[in-house]
């Protein structure tokens, strides 16, 4: 039997089979380890276990009383049958051992920074990540885009994690699609169309509520980024930034996070939107914040820069903002626009300083100039915005 | 896949048989649309079924958002492979699944 310790969590393994047999030096062993091993929680690792009896059941039932926090993880078919039978599956948490997954062969169909998207079948892709670090980050993707899947938000459809030789990876559904950046740029003047339908999905999500507890916070980030701001920035002005961000009301409401033509695309006349990992619920204004980023200030400094990312000229990106900003306010007003698009930015630009800062900005030429543009703006922003809310 | 139709009224059961994949899950999404009009109870037999792909499981979306909004849907006869892409996929919290 051996145990490994992991922050505060101790993990034992338990192979072979358990039964009338053996059920009592198991337990016996299992109690010195839990006597010997100070730990926070425990976890049963059931990968190399073929078979457990009732007697079995029992032990793992009396290590529950002392263990509240039990969890019993990769446990195969039979051993997972088992456990549903007898009910054990209701009582603790029980996470079924991870399909493994060969990707040789496939063809990769894409590149990000956390890793590469391999073609698995027809209709089927593996996101597999680089680090078997980042299990955490790939089960809250997938989660969370199960979470907006079940509430009807369209996005392809999620299949489960797993392993992929040391690392991990999540399976979706193979989008046959083109991002609405590409639709776009092959047909600028189409732009209303694809202005219509991206607001339409947006105002679709805004309004989807969801479970508390179910998705992180946005608030509670902005709160983060303007807290940090406060060693960067005039007294006077961080205090105000503070004092807007956590006047805005909490909200239920669904946010995507990343909102950019990247990630909107067209299968078969349906609109749908992918890349899910920063879903979160709060108020519009943050997320009109990232929309603003992505279209306007990630090139204002260098337009290379927004076409690299869009891969669509300046102008139709700032213009896109725009006519999309217009509708989904439901006004033609261009003042009544300004007045949002101006606390879009103060939060656009407070996330963008913080986040240049953090990257070692101060380093670089690039950096400082970036630093001081978002400076000046918030200087300007604050002295005329008084609520972040409309 | 072979589909097999059952009219009654305003109730229809469509029987699958065999994969409903990229090839096949055209022609059901093509029955649908051909006969969904005017039914207000759904029901889609999977007993047949051996092999459910990600094309398959949005047409199966499809005919349920459809009947979301002119009546009812249900799914019956999954055997365990079926249902569990149901579960893996979270298709079982949309679907009613008897």
């Amino acid at each position: 039997m051996t145990g490994t310790m992991e922050n505060d969590t101790l993990s034992i393994a338990l192979s072979g089979r358990i039964d009338s047999g053996n059920a009592q030096e198991v337990e016996a062993e299992l109690m010195a380890m839990l006597d010997q091993q100070a730990h926070g929680s425990l976890v049963l690792d059931l990968k190399d276990l073929e078979y457990i009896s009732s007697a079995g059941l029992r032990v793992v039932l009396r290590v529950r009383k002392r263990e509240p926090q039990l969890k019993l993880v990769n446990v195969s078919a039979e051993v997972y049958e088992i456990l549903d039978m007898t009910g054990f599956i209701e009582m603790m948490p029980v996470e079924k051992a991870r399909r493994v997954l060969s990707v040789e062969g496939c063809e990769i169909i894409g590149r990000g920074a956390n890793g590469a998207v391999y073609r698995i079948d027809k209709d089927t892709v593996v996101k597999v990540y680089h680090s078997s670090d980042c299990l955490p980050d790939v089960q809250r993707e997938r989660e969370l885009a199960r979470k907006a899947f079940v509430l009807g938000i369209p996005t392809a459809i999620p299949y489960d994690v797993v392993r992929v030789g040391e690392s991990y990876g999540s399976v979706f559904e193979l989008l046959n699609s083109r991002s609405f950046s590409k639709l776009i740029a092959a047909d600028p003047e189409g732009m209303d169309t694809y202005v219509d339908l991206y607001v339409d999905l947006l105002q679709k999500m805004h309004s989807t509520h969801v479970k508390p507890g179910d998705m992180p916070e946005m608030k509670a980030v902005a709160l983060d980024w303007v807290h940090f701001l406060r060693d960067y920035l005039p007294a006077p002005q961080a205090e105000k930034l503070v004092a807007l961000v956590e006047e805005v009301p909490q909200r239920d409401t669904m946010l995507h996070g990343d909102y950019h033509t990247n990630n909107i695309v067209m299968q078969n006349n349906e609109v749908l939107i992918i890349d899910m990992d920063t879903l979160c619920v709060g108020h519009p204004i943050f997320e009109l914040a990232s929309m603003y980023l992505a279209f306007v200030a990630f090139g204002e400094r260098d337009q290379s820069v927004a076409v690299n990312f869009l891969k669509m000229p300046y102008e139709t990106a700032c213009l896109f903002w725009k006519k999309a900003l217009a509708k989904y306010l439901c006004t033609d007003d261009p003042e009544a626009v300004r007045a949002v698009e101006e606390k879009a930015m103060v939060i656009g630009y407070a996330r963008l300083m913080r986040r240049t800062i953090r990257r070692s900005g101060f380093e670089t030429e690039e950096g400082r100039a970036t630093i001081q543009l978002c400076k000046e703006r918030l200087e300007e922003l604050l002295d005329r915005v008084d609520s972040l809310t409309f | 896949m072979e589909i097999i139709k059952e009219r009654n009224g305003n109730d229809l059961v469509l029987k699958l048989q065999g994969r409903l994949d990229t090839t096949t899950a055209p022609e059901l999404e093509q029955e649908l649309k051909n006969s969904l009009p005017g039914v207000q109870a759904l029901t889609i037999d999977m007993e047949g079924l051996e092999y459910i792909s990600s094309a398959g499981l949005r047409v199966v979306l499809f005919a349920q958002k459809t009947m979301n909004r002119q009546g009812s849907m249900v799914v019956r006869g999954a055997g365990p492979m079926i249902m569990e892409v149901f579960d893996i996929t979270g298709f079982s919290d949309i679907l009613n699944i008897q």
